[in-house]
């Protein structure tokens, strides 16, 4: 039912986020920093994605930017997550081509799948993964359903904004996300119900 | 989908962000698991891992220090940088397209109201009135042979035509280079009568320069020669669609091979603004 319109996430500290932005804008360092703040753990989890653990060098390279261009901007706190995710994208792209080094790292569901009680539903199993497990879990994904997922659900992007950064069409971008996120449930199902759970788990569409 | 209501909620399961979480889906009891609760789950499991960084937020500000020292932020915003929510980005391109609309459509309508003006004011409506009868009988006897044959502009006994064309001419040098007002039939008319693209600077320039010598005597038979010049630009355009108006282009083609001078004119501005609207959509 959560299929159809996609409302722009409404992320609690949009508002907040837009107006420490515009302070920032005219050389309040202390609502710059509110912005860090804000925007950063979902950004460094947008970059783990991308590139693992050299994630936190990528996003100090992308704040530099952003830093320098914070003048160029012009939106709210929603356009803002977006501008700084594309920014921090470049910033990413540029680092893996150095790298040669694909972001798809070759993962290892058993990693995830030997993870909690054997009993528990999925969603209990994701609430006991680790950060790392859970990242792992997207990155083992096409990369571009694990950016769109990414860009949806860690750093809090609506659809449009989403397919503005991967500089695709939003349909393509919501079909990436939705098999995606399919695909993890499928994978969680698999996971977590291995005997009493109802069996309808991952395919419920 | 299998959105569940079933009242019971399950408080203190979701730890980390609750106001994210139970956004949604309150109770979702177990398996059933949708987008929305898969994207809250998975969300909470990847920022849970956060740990606010010292080292990097300083760097961050001093960055942002340093380029506000240097005025950087006064730069200017790129397309890139424009993240306006997107209804406010399409309703200003939307006032853009508007605006330009409008002006296309101001231009065109000069040419317009030169057009009608050139024609002759002064003339007395009978005498136009029985102009177009006489060339609309000439006109479809055979408008094909008489049209590139014989451009009458070049004739000096047209006061009326040359009058026309001087104000055509002003027309041009003030519409140049604006765009679609050198497409319009207007324009079609002054390239037939001036015998090429090329050549209309100069037939202007001679034109507007031998203007003041003419006094202008507006007189019906005026209005002949022009049907001739449309009608020659209509030829080149849409080869013997001068006796039957057709729909495509329309009143323009009717009115000049009916030969009045004004009508032909208005009609073929008519037209061409209509479809000038057309191609910006």
């Amino acid at each position: 039912m959560a299929r159809g319109g996609e409302p722009r996430r409404a992320l609690a500290h949009d508002g907040e986020l837009g107006a420490a932005v515009a302070r920032a804008q005219e050389g309040d360092e202390a609502a710059f920093a509110v912005a860090y703040r804000l925007v950063q753990p979902g950004l460094l989890g947008y970059l783990r994605g991308l590139v693992g653990n050299d994630a936190e060098d990528v996003a100090s390279d992308a704040w530099l930017e952003i830093a320098r261009d914070l003048g160029r901007f012009t939106g709210d706190g929603a356009g803002f997550r977006g501008w700084t995710a594309t920014i921090a994208r470049h910033r990413a792209l540029d680092h893996l081509r150095r790298q040669r080094v694909r972001p798809r790292s070759s993962v290892l569901e058993q990693d995830v799948l030997e993870l909690p009680d054997p009993s528990s539903t999925h969603e209990r199993a994701l609430e006991s993964i680790s950060t790392e497990q859970a990242l792992r879990l997207v990155r083992g994904l096409p990369r571009d359903q694990a950016e769109a997922v990414l860009l949806r659900v860690v750093v809090g992007l609506d659809g449009p904004a989403a397919a503005r950064v991967l500089g695709k069409r939003p349909g393509a971008v919501r079909t990436a996300a939705y098999r995606g996120l399919k695909r993890l449930a499928d994978q969680l199902g698999a996971a977590g119900v291995t005997d009493d759970g109802p069996g309808t788990l991952g395919e419920s569409t | 989908m299998g959105e569940r209501q079933s009242g019971g909620a399950t408080p203190g399961r979701r730890r980390a962000h609750p106001d994210r979480m139970t956004a949604r889906h309150p109770s979702a009891p177990q398996a059933v698991l949708d987008d929305a609760a898969l994207e809250a789950l998975l969300s909470a499991a990847v920022l849970r891992g956060h740990r606010p960084d010292a080292a990097g937020e300083q760097r961050a500000l001093a960055a942002y220090r340093a380029a506000r020292a240097e005025g950087a932020h006064r730069a200017r915003t790129r397309r890139r940088d424009d993240w306006r929510p997107r209804e406010r980005r399409r309703l200003a391109m939307s006032a853009r397209t508007t605006l330009s609309l409008l002006l296309a459509s101001l231009t065109l309508g000069g040419v317009a109201v030169a057009a009608i003006n050139s024609s002759g004011p002064t003339e007395a409506p009978e005498e136009r009135r029985t102009s177009p009868s006489e060339s609309a009988s000439r006109r479809s006897v055979a408008p094909s042979a008489q049209s590139p044959a014989a451009p009458r502009t070049s004739r000096p006994d047209h006061p009326g035509t040359a009058r026309d064309t001087e104000a055509k001419c002003r027309a041009y040098d003030e519409a140049e280079g604006r765009g679609r007002a050198m497409e319009s039939t207007a324009w079609q008319r002054l390239v037939a009568a001036a015998g090429g693209e090329d050549e209309v600077a100069a037939y202007c320039a001679e034109r507007l320069a031998t203007a003041p010598a003419r006094p202008g005597g507006g007189r019906g038979t005026g209005a002949p020669g022009d049907g001739t010049a449309g009608n020659g630009a209509d030829g080149a355009g849409t080869p013997g669609a001068g006796t039957a108006g057709t729909p495509a282009t329309g009143k323009g083609q009717g009115a000049g091979s009916a030969g009045s001078a004004g009508s032909g004119g208005i009609g073929g501005n008519d037209g061409n603004a209509r479809n000038s609207g057309k191609n910006k959509d």
